[in-house]
């Protein structure tokens, strides 16, 4: 079943250096007549993406070749100024653990906060407090707030939030070491599992040797186009030959 | 089916909607009075404290505007503090909601209209455990009716309409201009003496009186003092005129946010 599909995506973003935040010196500008529209970039270009449900699919490309920018338009926090996306199911966003914390409050809240920002209900997340807590092995900190954890604690925490339920989709942005050695294979472990099973995953990294591992699809993103998608070992010898050229 | 579809989809947006403006308030008001003994009732002491110092400085000057009572003078300053502070706490606080959640926005997908909402609603829950009940007892005692009670909801539901159409602009409007709070400190200014709260209207100079009159919270001030001080059953006129300007200017925010939400994340 197709799960993903995006049809000739475009996104031309603002470029944010020449843009003045500044009522004033707008208003200045319109009245002296020197008013310009923002620049804008191609980020994006004509991308065509089609995943059924249960590939392991890896984004490979430079930085700033718009991989985490594609994860953005898929999870729905970008929209993309041509063409159309279609997503079924639930996305689990593991883009910087932890991004939806509040410091100032208890970790009870902040896994409520958290969960419902991730398109969880009230309810079911209070049934989870308790696996999330275990998993993350904080039951001790339940009430205290999260500036009192540690900072690899604050990322236990995220993973354990996101990771909880098996989602449908599953995003990776680099993020697949979290904490001490003994989490890191937990958390490993947890996302073996969701691989073996027939979670969908798309993982954005710079690892080449995991996602040759992993992943039976690879699409080399270049400068906001698709170089090559295919499978993981042809994809990444095109990729390295470029690299190699280049140098 | 495709429409059952469609329904289902806008009934679960709704739900999680209103889930994220559960957990956002929550947190909202849980930072705000975490560790204060008072807690919410702070928010009280503001409109309380200004009423006792407008009395005390122009009290006894101005009590010949209403029948002779310094009481009278009392309440008609508290009533519209009460509704100057509402509007000015709960822009104030919804202008940077965009930005200051610009972050969060960049990694989940979120409703953005959803954060300067949160703002508005935190504003509401103070303002329906603190101010409110004063002034059910004030209109309690005045009109010896509940039908005035209950038509104090008009005006508020007006005055919330109002300040939630002004925050989805200047929260719009903040992700592009950064400046905007000094700007709009001013317009509150502007808004806030130029609505009769301690002064009576009548010592405005005539032909001043007309301007004063597009100040869009004068007929929300003045239909709560109609139903809350006047004894009298609640004036229609009055509640039509203050809802006009709420519904335009929240139909105009709306407009506004939408049309400007999808260039935000350039920006954030």
């Amino acid at each position: 079943m197709e799960i993903i599909r995006l049809d000739k995506i475009s996104l031309w973003r603002r470029t944010q250096e020449e843009f003045s935040y500044d009522l004033k010196k707008t208003l200045l500008s319109i009245l002296e007549g020197k008013y310009r529209k923002p620049a804008k970039n191609l980020v994006l270009d004509r991308i065509d993406l089609s995943v059924s449900s249960g590939e392991k699919i890896g984004i490979i490309g430079a930085n700033g070749s718009g991989k985490s920018t594609l994860l953005k338009i898929i999870c729905g926090i970008l929209q993309p100024t041509n063409g159309t996306v279609r997503v079924r199911g639930t996305i689990a966003p593991l883009i910087e653990l932890g991004a939806g914390f509040d410091p100032e409050i208890s970790v009870r809240d902040n896994i409520i906060l958290y969960g419902v920002m991730l398109g969880f209900s009230r309810t079911e997340m209070k049934e989870r407090i308790k696996s999330i807590l275990q998993f993350a092995e904080l039951e001790d900190y339940i009430l205290s707030p999260v500036k009192a954890l540690s900072s690899g604690m604050v990322a236990r925490l995220g993973f354990a939030i996101a990771t909880d339920i098996q989602p449908d989709i599953l995003i990776l942005d680099e993020v697949l070491s979290v904490g001490d050695e003994s989490f890191q294979n937990k958390s490993k472990k947890r996302i073996e599992n969701f691989w073996n099973n027939n979670t969908t995953i798309l993982v954005v990294s710079h690892n080449l040797k995991f996602i040759q591992d992993t992943c039976n699809q690879v699409i080399w993103l270049n400068k906001g186009k698709v170089q090559i998608m295919g499978s993981a070992d042809e994809v990444i010898q095109c990729y390295l030959g470029s690299v190699n050229k280049a140098m | 089916m495709a429409f059952l579809f469609g329904k289902k989809i806008a009934g679960l947006q709704i739900q999680r909607y209103w889930g994220l403006l559960h957990v956002l308030v929550e947190r909202n008001l849980k930072v705000r009075y975490r560790g204060s003994f008072l807690g919410v009732y702070w928010s009280l002491l503001n409109p309380l404290i200004m009423t006792g110092l407008y009395t005390t400085i122009f009290g006894t000057t101005f009590a010949s505007y209403y029948g002779n009572s310094i009481v009278n003078y009392i309440l008609a300053a508290f009533t519209g503090l009460v509704v100057i502070n509402f509007f000015s706490a709960s822009t104030n606080q919804a202008l940077s909601s965009i930005v200051n959640n610009g972050g969060l926005l960049n990694k989940i997908n979120l409703p953005a209209s959803v954060f300067p909402v949160s703002m508005i609603a935190a504003n509401l829950f103070q303002f329906t455990v603190g101010a409110f009940p004063l002034l059910v007892i004030i209109t309690l005692v005045n009109s010896k009716s509940f039908v005035n009670v209950m038509a104090l909801l008009f005006p508020f539901t007006a005055l919330i309409l109002f300040s939630t159409g002004v925050s989805f602009i200047t929260s719009a409007l903040y992700v592009f201009f950064r400046d905007l709070p000094y700007f709009y400190e001013l317009v509150v200014f502007v808004l806030w003496m130029s609505s009769p709260v301690f002064y009576p209207a009548a010592i405005v100079p005539k032909h001043v009186q007309p301007i004063l009159k597009l100040n869009p919270l004068l007929p929300i001030i003045e239909s709560l003092r109609q139903i809350s001080l006047s004894g009298k059953l609640p004036n229609w006129d009055l509640i039509i005129n203050s809802f006009i300007s709420a519904i335009i200017i929240s139909l105009l925010g709306w407009a506004c946010f939408k049309s400007l939400r999808h260039q935000f994340m350039d920006l954030l």
